[in-house]
């Protein structure tokens, strides 16, 4: 037997269905103008956002660091040697890209990068079977009317924060080598200075914090004080090699491909960083 | 007997009208696009639900200038000895500087990926703040979740493949993500790389992913998507004094008065 809510919707339901038979209007062509004005609409702002995207990129278009308004046409060719990088997403998953930041790495990191994403989908797979009311106006259902809210709010918020996260040049963190070397007490160190080099421009600082320097992009450890842990120039290659195998659920990326002198004159460096020197 | 001549017109009409009798005789599609354009929507709809017509249009947009870029575009990593570039990153750069109007196929491709996650999301808001989810279109929430995902697959994979240090670096920390998954994750990285880390393999992998296997996916499941709107019908803005569903508007009567005859369910699954 079905019960008085379920014969109840069907009857409002087949009400729709003769409501719209008897004072409903053809798709074509009054709902079909309002559809193909919004379409136009759309095409024009696609091709709008490439116009500017082409022509506010200024001088030589064939320069890969020629930026324009929206951004570069193309950045330099993708190379795993010289790990210079910026790990960022399309804008649209910069939300999901400063939850990283969020969680503490890598105990709980996974939470920010499997466990939110596939609660927030699965959230979204019953939303109809959980709100089963029949009730559609808004301010009458005020749970999904404040749960919205929270969402879009956050998103939102989660975007502009991904955007505005700040990124460490190279080049620029390169200068404070001496300092670093001086801090920490290794300026003899001929290993550790080059290899606190080649962390500087490795894109290290993207994610990881080190002294004042970095940009704790995507919330991995600080390493200052790595050293004080003294866990061996062994373990601080193998982990730069394979990071997830040292350290299972560590989302870092391999840097294997750096050789193996490089990797020896970082984990140098990493072994020699005690923490400042006051 | 005599049969009396046709005239011209009456000609001519028979010429035109005979392939589509033909047609419509032998699949009935002619009877379906009719009844897809002339069917009934409730006289109260609202510019808000146009959205999901103009995400349908971004998707196709993508489809168009996707298939173009596919002409040009070649998805390997080698380093081409010539220029000393990956051969995917020329073909890029080739595509943007010297294919006539390639700048702008690859500039739509490329915005009109972002115009399409936005209406995306736009068009579920307006399903969710209309209650537009609720009793009989359950089924149609789902599938538009699931085509939620996959655009945002689509999103992820398309980044990849101009191959420069932006895509190829979020791609390594996207991979890993997925590897962090329990269970399953590792075989995910390893199945997406092609390999223990990324490489040219890789590439090709995501190529056929973003062109061929969540693509072929998008299309069948917007058929569904629509197959439903149309059998289930469009509702009107829950605020609206003429909803459909609210019964008979008789003459001058209000539409409070005509709701006051619902019962204490409201006005539901419209």
């Amino acid at each position: 037997m079905a019960s008085d809510r379920i014969v109840e919707r069907r009857r409002v339901f087949q009400q729709y269905k003769e409501d719209v038979k008897e004072r409903g209007k053809p798709f074509y062509p009054y709902a079909m103008f309002h559809d193909t004005l919004m379409s136009l609409v759309v095409v024009a702002t696609i091709v709008g956002l490439s116009i500017v995207w082409r022509y506010t990129t200024p001088g030589n278009h064939h320069a890969a660091a020629a930026t324009g308004w929206l951004g570069p046409l193309y950045d330099s060719p993708a190379d795993p040697g010289t790990i210079n990088f910026v790990p960022r997403p399309d804008w649209y998953f910069y939300f999901l890209f400063y939850l990283l930041r969020i969680f503490k790495w890598p105990q709980s990191v996974i939470l920010g990068t499997i466990g939110l994403p596939t609660v927030f989908l699965v959230m979204l797979l019953a939303v109809p079977f959980v709100d089963i009311r029949a009730e559609r106006r808004l301010l009458r259902r005020p749970v999904a009317l404040v749960a919205a809210a929270l969402v879009i709010v956050s998103m939102g918020v989660l975007t502009y924060k991904g955007a505005t996260a700040k990124e460490a040049l190279g080049s620029e963190i390169k200068g404070h080598v001496p300092a670093w070397a001086k801090a920490q007490g290794f300026t003899g160190n001929k290993l550790a200075i080059a290899g606190a080099n080649l962390f500087a421009v490795s894109g290290c600082l993207n994610c990881h914090t080190y002294l004042s320097d970095g940009g704790h992009n995507l919330g991995a450890p600080e390493l200052t004080a790595e050293g004080a842990k003294n866990k061996g120039i062994a373990f601080q290659i193998a982990h730069l090699k394979c990071p997830a195998c040292v350290n299972p659920g560590s989302p870092m990326p391999s840097f294997a491909g750096l050789g193996e002198q490089r990797l020896n004159e970082i984990a140098h460096f990493l072994e020699a960083s005690k923490g400042r020197k006051q | 007997m005599a049969t009396r001549r046709l005239t011209r017109s009456e000609q001519l009409q028979q010429t035109i009208m005979y392939p589509i009798d033909w047609l419509e005789e032998r699949s009935g599609l002619i009877g379906g696009v009719r009844y897809f354009l002339f069917r009934k929507v409730p006289g109260d709809i609202n510019w808000f639900q146009t959205l999901g017509s103009a995400t349908l249009t971004a998707f196709i947009v993508q489809a168009l200038t996707g298939t173009i870029l596919a002409m040009y575009y070649k998805p390997s990593a080698t380093i081409d000895p010539h220029t000393g570039n990956p051969i995917a990153y020329d073909s890029i750069k080739h595509i943007t500087n010297d294919i006539w109007a390639g700048w702008l196929v690859r500039g739509m491709h490329r915005w009109g990926a972002s115009v399409f996650i936005i209406l995306m999301f736009m068009h579920m808001g307006r399903v969710f703040l209309f209650g537009a989810y609720k009793y009989p279109r359950e089924l149609n929430w789902i599938i538009g979740v699931l085509l939620l995902a996959m655009g945002l697959g689509e999103g992820f994979t398309g980044y990849l493949l101009p191959w420069d240090q932006t895509s190829y670096w979020a791609t390594v920390v996207g991979i890993n993500i997925n590897g962090t998954a329990p269970f399953l994750g590792p075989f995910l990285a390893q199945f997406l790389q092609g390999g223990t880390y990324i490489n040219t393999n890789t590439l090709s992998r995501f190529y056929a992913i973003h062109m061929l296997l969540i693509p072929g996916a998008i299309f069948a499941l917007i058929g569904l998507h629509l197959y439903l709107v149309v059998r289930l019908g469009v509702t009107s803005p829950p605020w609206s004094k003429e909803a459909a569903g609210t019964g008979p508007l008789n003459g001058k009567a209000d539409g409070r008065a005509t709701r006051s005859g619902l019962s204490r369910f409201g006005r539901g699954a419209r």
